[in-house]
């Protein structure tokens, strides 16, 4: 009996917290007079941790717009929050920078899966995020009114290194050693499509597991297929075990690799200097970092000395400032009236390059740049530019389908 | 402690009317919590009661029948697969859907409990390990489930869409009170199984499984029991788990979590659902929120980074969680090695006779 009541209070009480629930809590906004908040997620511990530079880098930029006094009178508050590359975590990090400390936008964010976790909350909250940092397409189909693109999408990137391979080049032969997800997935897309252009097709294409650290099966396919180039879409430890296995079975085609290999310092240091030895080229999708004659490298990279001596001046460091030159650009033309709506006004029609590609977004368009350039590892690991900025114009994947 | 005068004493849900008062506060709280905090908070409280559904019943396996197993995540991930591609394919409503991928997970849970009848220790610790590393890869490389790239969750409609009864929820809150509804459920039938013939027959098999075989008790059927259960614990959580998050990728899956799952049922307390529970809620707490907001907080976030900077890593407070979720462990270890339901169980007894 005694029971029996407790029950029915207790449902009462729940179904009257249920109806009251609905009205929600009040988000706090994302800036006030003298500061303006944004956020990134990156893997800081864990397995991806080397990625984690990106949200780190990120911390330049804003610095030295603190430094200049900030945006028409706020400075930029910027909080970064390591999800350890966990989608869960992301959600979590995420949930927290807008509810607790109320953020206006974010920038950048390692990852496929964590991205894909947060981009549907984002959007309902219509938050501002620029730059995602991969090139899957998900994140622009459908069209996501609040999120702008940098990242060169993987379709594009297979597509203009093959171009470069066939028309520079002049390869006949072309092999294709790739991660066996939708990165290399993409990627293939992308090559075969310019291959069919040249009546060609790819001599193999060999997956491999992320978690695979012996190659030499697929070395030998490689080997077997007598390709001239192989183009890599792999992770850089896997890049530099491929690029060991081949030279001890003495294969040397012309390896490229995608452009999240392009930290040159990094891979001649795990591969011994045979990147360097072997020429390897590479995609990339920024101004050469380590040329100092040019004045925003300069600019950028003096200030990453000068504020975080502790950290290398890597491609993914780079890469952190380059995410956010955008938002950037855009609040400095917003002015001193914020809005999100302003804000993503000027977004819409943003014509800008910094230190990554050309940026030309439109109100109905917010994909990522088409053009990369090529670079070669040369023979005391400097950048040498082996072609400028290339434009893929072929009909994208993405397109096809509508 | 309790003198105990009759079975039925023994069997009772609420031990005393002290009891059933702060049973009915704490779901009073748990019930009204939305009204008075943020999203975040909801949803990592969400959060904390899918793991709280996990580790009632990996305690049920580990800590009752005594077999440890590393693959948990593996039946996690085939919740949460199976729930979202029974909606998106087949059309099954999200109560059908959830149960039937609960059961799946469970008849992989049996499976795996042969070999358990036959392997012991860390033989079965490896065998299990496997088959948490082995269902990651297997989804990873499936088109139907998604491939590497996840699975997004559909729509939450909790009606039967064949007969036009719609109810969608979308917000967290409406996530939030569905995911209490089952863990009460969920932990309600641990605590009744533990107290019925087949939990008295698993303690037996954990505390001598010959004895237990002596005395009638059938190993083959109460050990895959147990699997399976804990498995159908796994399957449900998972299932909630896809749509708390609405992303989910085979990598989520890892074997960290695996391990995560452990240290929350040790850390609470092995054998205990009131142990699940507090180690649930705690290991959750302090592996996404402890020290997020450190950074900006004056005087002991910079202190805290100089220290980092100086002596650790470049990547700042996000070094500290790591020791303080591994000091919590050594330190009930060392000092509480039956966990938080231990150290709850002292401070009972120290207050027992108070204020004499």
């Amino acid at each position: 009996m005694r029971l029996n009541k407790v029950i029915l209070v207790m449902f009462v009480v729940f179904c009257a917290v249920f109806l009251m629930s609905f009205a929600g809590w009040a988000q706090k906004a994302g800036f006030d007079d003298k500061e303006i908040r944004i956020g990134q997620w990156g893997p800081q511990t864990g397995p991806a941790a080397p990625w984690g530079a990106v949200a780190r880098g990120t911390r330049v930029i804003f610095d030295l717009v603190n430094e200049e006094g900030g945006i028409h009178g706020r400075k930029i508050r910027y909080f970064i929050r390591d999800d350890q590359y966990n989608p869960s975590q992301t959600m979590a990090a995420v949930r927290d920078l807008v509810d607790r400390q109320g953020v206006f936008a974010f920038v950048g964010g390692v990852g496929t899966a964590p991205g894909l976790a947060v981009r549907d909350y984002l959007r309902q909250k219509k938050i501002i995020w620029t730059s995602v940092c991969t090139g899957a397409k998900g994140f622009y189909d459908p069209f996501n009114p609040y999120l702008w693109g940098v990242w060169v999408l993987y379709e594009d990137d297979g597509s203009i290194i093959a171009k470069f391979l066939v028309e520079k080049k002049k390869f006949k032969k072309i092999a294709y050693l790739y991660q066996n997800d939708d990165w290399g997935a993409d990627a293939m897309v992308g090559i075969k499509k310019r291959l069919k252009t040249y009546g060609m097709d790819l001599v193999a294409a060999v997956p491999v597991e992320p978690i695979e650290r012996d190659l030499s099966s697929q070395v030998a396919r490689l080997k077997a297929s007598g390709a001239e180039a192989v183009i890599g879409m792999v992770a850089p430890t896997q890049a530099a075990i491929a690029l060991r296995t081949a030279v001890s079975v003495g294969f040397h085609p012309q390896w490229i690799h995608s452009y999240n290999l392009t930290d040159y310092v990094l891979m001649n240091m795990i591969t011994d200097g045979l990147w360097a030895k072997e020429g390897v080229m590479t995609s990339a999708f920024t101004e050469d970092i380590f040329n100092y004659n040019i004045p925003i490298v300069k600019k950028y990279a003096d200030a990453a000395k000068r504020l975080y001596p502790q950290e290398r001046w890597g491609i993914f460091f780079a890469a952190g400032i380059v995410v956010a030159e955008p938002l950037v650009e855009a609040l400095k033309r917003t002015g001193r009236n914020l809005s999100t709506e302003a804000v993503a006004n000027q977004l819409n029609n943003l014509t800008f390059q910094g230190m990554g590609p050309k940026i030309k977004w439109t109100a109905t368009n917010h994909r990522p740049p088409r053009e990369l350039r090529i670079w070669q590892c040369g023979p005391k690991g400097e950048v040498i530019v082996v072609q400028d900025w290339t434009v893929n114009e072929l009909p994208l994947e993405l397109d096809k389908k509508k | 402690m309790d003198m105990k005068r009759s079975y039925y004493e023994d069997i009772e849900l609420f031990k005393s009317g002290t009891i059933l008062f702060w049973s009915i506060i704490f779901l009073l709280a748990l019930f009204t919590f939305p009204l008075y905090t943020s999203d975040y908070s909801i949803y990592l409280m969400s959060l904390i009661m899918v793991y709280v559904i996990v580790s009632v019943g990996l305690n049920i396996l580990v800590g009752s029948t005594g077999q440890i197993s590393l693959g948990h995540a593996g039946f996690f991930a085939i919740g949460a697969y199976a729930t979202v591609l029974l909606m998106t394919h087949l059309q099954v409503p999200f109560f059908v859907a959830i149960i039937a991928a609960a059961f799946i997970a469970a008849f992989f849970g049996f499976i795996l409990g042969l070999p358990a009848l036959r392997l012991e220790g860390p033989y079965l610790t490896i065998a299990t390990l496997a088959f948490g590393l082995a269902i990651m890869h297997v989804i990873g490389h499936t088109e139907i489930f998604g491939g590497r790239q996840g699975l997004i969750a559909p729509e939450l409609d909790l009606g039967i869409k064949q007969l036009g009864l719609n109810f969608v929820i979308s917000t967290v809150t409406q996530k939030y009170y569905l995911v209490l509804g089952f863990t009460i459920v969920m932990v309600l039938f641990a605590i009744n199984i533990l107290k019925t013939k087949p939990g008295r027959a698993f303690v037996a098999i954990r505390d001598s499984d010959i004895a237990a075989e002596v005395i009638g008790i059938n190993l083959t059927i109460y050990k895959t029991l147990s699997f399976a259960v804990s498995a159908f614990y796994a399957g449900i959580a998972g299932g909630l788990f896809a749509f708390v998050l609405g992303f989910f990728d085979p990598f989520t899956f890892n074997l960290i979590l695996s391990i995560i799952f452990i240290v929350m049922i040790v850390v609470g307390g092995l054998g205990s659902v009131m142990g699940s529970i507090s180690g649930a809620a705690l290991i959750t707490y302090l592996m996404y929120d402890l020290f997020k907001n450190v950074d900006e907080a004056p005087f002991i976030g910079p202190l805290f980074l100089s220290f980092s900077e100086r002596w650790m890593t470049i990547t700042g407070m996000d070094n500290f969680n790591y020791i303080a979720l591994g000091l919590v462990m050594i330190g009930i270890m060392l000092f509480e090695p039956l966990g938080l339901f231990g150290a709850w169980i002292r401070i009972k007894k120290y207050w027992k006779t108070w204020p004499f």
